[in-house]
């Protein structure tokens, strides 16, 4: 968050002051490129670089203050997800069902990563691991700082659904991350 | 846990446990997870390996997740210079049906308060409308001065009468009582018509005072009030009819039967607001300067976000990532 020099620096960056954009895009960039970690890990560099570049396209008609402005840098990176996997959708894929995807163990396992380095990519790659709409508000509400409110209007859900989803997708991570650990333990 | 541990070494405990096996998460300790409010340190066990893990994922920022900063700068200043900041109007699609209804209704609406003041200004209908505003004033002007009023506060009346009443027609000619631009024709025709008689006390109504003002004295009234019968029903005529018959343009005929789409041609707004003809013929004429679009433009984009978000709010389907 940028905090009381956001509508000085927002105003600036619609005027095209290239350092006020700077400073807004060193803010969010992490988040944006950490959320399509989760969100379409596969191309998140590239959907990231794609939202900044929707952003900047509507960035003079944008009017608000700093949550305003990071919802709506999520409401279209979500957008960018969600076409990346509508034309992931006709691209050929691997024949393995999307269910049994989380019962196979991961090449490197990402929770003796995240349990002894804390890497950040292992983190992001568990919470991918999620039930698709557990892992999204759990990104958009850990990674992008948004409340529920703002989480629910973003995924158009009521508040209440957003709520339970994070808070399952929570519990599934805790079990996962226990879990695995106890299993490294033992087999140790 | 402690029974997880009792396990032996060739026994697995299955990957996800159901959901009564869960410790009773306290929903509050989630939401400070969420927010990042709880010390990984702190946290109640069971509950250690989450917090460190949303700690790792809302770490700080590594170089290599701004590596792009180049390729971002490079097109922000590309675009700043392609498209210089301005408060350009919105021009994000919308879905066609909603705009056709809304707009249909909005035209509907325009085209019959406008259509009103058009015919009853340019002397189509019969005199009515403007009369009875003249003679609304004269009796709040005469009323006024009854009550004891100044007669300052009787025009004042008088004008807010006239206002009131013309407004009441149509949001087109909310101009005031301007003898020399909406109510001119209207005026004209009153005067015109109780010419001779001397029912009512019309010379010295404030509208017709203003007329006389308009027209340079009340002596010249009738002078000018021939001008401008004559000029504004040709006028008003000659651009009815080229409105109207405007060839098709092109085989694209589906528009042409929906008129609220059509582009306006450039003599629309005189047709519709005679005070802009008015203006035109007074050199020093500023009555026109903003004609009226803002009707039209501000009917989409009131509607527009809502429609976005509907329109989103069905795409929540999110195919797993791979």
């Amino acid at each position: 968050m940028i905090g009381p020099r956001f509508p000085e620096l927002l105003a600036g960056a619609q005027g095209g002051d290239e350092q006020a954009f700077a400073v807004l895009w060193r803010d969010l960039q992490p988040a944006v490129l950490r959320y399509f970690r989760v969100a379409a890990a596969p191309a998140a560099e590239d959907l990231a670089a794609d939202t900044w570049l929707a952003v900047i396209g509507g960035l003079g008609r944008f009017r608000g203050e700093e949550r305003a402005f990071r919802a709506w840098v999520f409401t279209v990176a979500r957008h960018r997800a969600i076409d990346w996997h509508r034309q992931a959708a006709r691209r050929p894929t691997d024949p393995v069902p999307a269910e049994r995807l989380s019962e196979r163990p991961a090449p490197d396992d990402p929770v003796g990563q995240v349990l002894e380095d804390r890497s950040t990519r292992a983190a992001l790659a568990l919470v991918a691991e999620l039930p698709p709409d557990q892992a999204e508000v759990v990104a958009l509400r850990v990674l992008g700082g948004l409340e529920v409110a703002e989480v629910a209007r973003i995924v158009g859900k009521r508040p209440g659904t957003v709520r339970v989803l994070a808070h399952r997708g929570l519990r599934r991570l805790a079990r996962r991350v226990e879990v695995t650990g106890l299993l490294g333990d033992v087999t140790r | 846990m402690t029974d997880d541990r009792a396990l032996g070494p060739d026994m697995h405990p299955p990957l996800w446990f159901p959901e009564a096996a869960l410790p009773a998460a306290d929903q509050d300790l989630l939401e400070q997870l969420l927010e990042g409010r709880l010390d990984p340190a702190s946290a109640p066990p069971g509950y250690g390996g989450l917090a460190r893990l949303l700690a790792a994922a809302t770490a700080p920022a590594t170089p290599e997740e701004l590596a792009d900063a180049q390729r971002t700068m490079a097109a922000f200043a590309a675009a700043m210079r392609s498209h210089p900041p301005t408060l350009s109007p919105r021009r994000t699609a919308m879905p066609r049906t909603v705009l056709t209804i809304k707009a249909a209704a909005a035209a509907l609406v325009a085209v019959l308060s406008l259509g009103g003041v058009a015919a009853a200004a340019s002397g189509l209908l019969p005199d009515q409308a403007s009369p009875v505003a003249d003679q609304a004033s004269a009796t709040t002007g005469t009323d006024a001065a009854a009550h004891g009023l100044g007669p300052a506060a009787a025009a004042n009346l008088g004008e807010a009468a006239d206002a009131g009443s013309a407004d009441g027609q149509g949001r087109a000619s909310a101009v005031g009582p301007d003898a020399t631009g909406t109510a001119q024709a209207g005026l004209c025709r009153a005067w015109q018509a109780g010419q001779g008689a001397d029912h009512g006390q019309k010379a010295d109504s404030v509208a017709f005072q203003a007329l006389a003002e308009a027209a340079g004295g009340a002596d010249h009234i009738a002078a000018y009030c021939q001008d401008v019968a004559a000029g504004a029903s040709a006028d008003a005529y000659g651009q009815s009819q080229a409105t109207v018959q405007r060839p098709p343009r092109g085989p694209g005929s589906a528009r042409q039967h929906r008129p609220w789409r059509a582009r306006r041609s450039p003599d629309y707004h005189r047709l519709t607001r005679p005070e802009l003809l008015a203006a035109e013929r007074r050199p020093s004429g500023s009555a026109g300067a903003n004609s009226g679009r803002q009707g039209w433009s501000s009917t989409p984009t009131s509607i527009r976000p809502q429609t976005t978000n509907r329109r989103w709010t069905r795409l929540t389907a999110w195919p797993r990532p791979r």
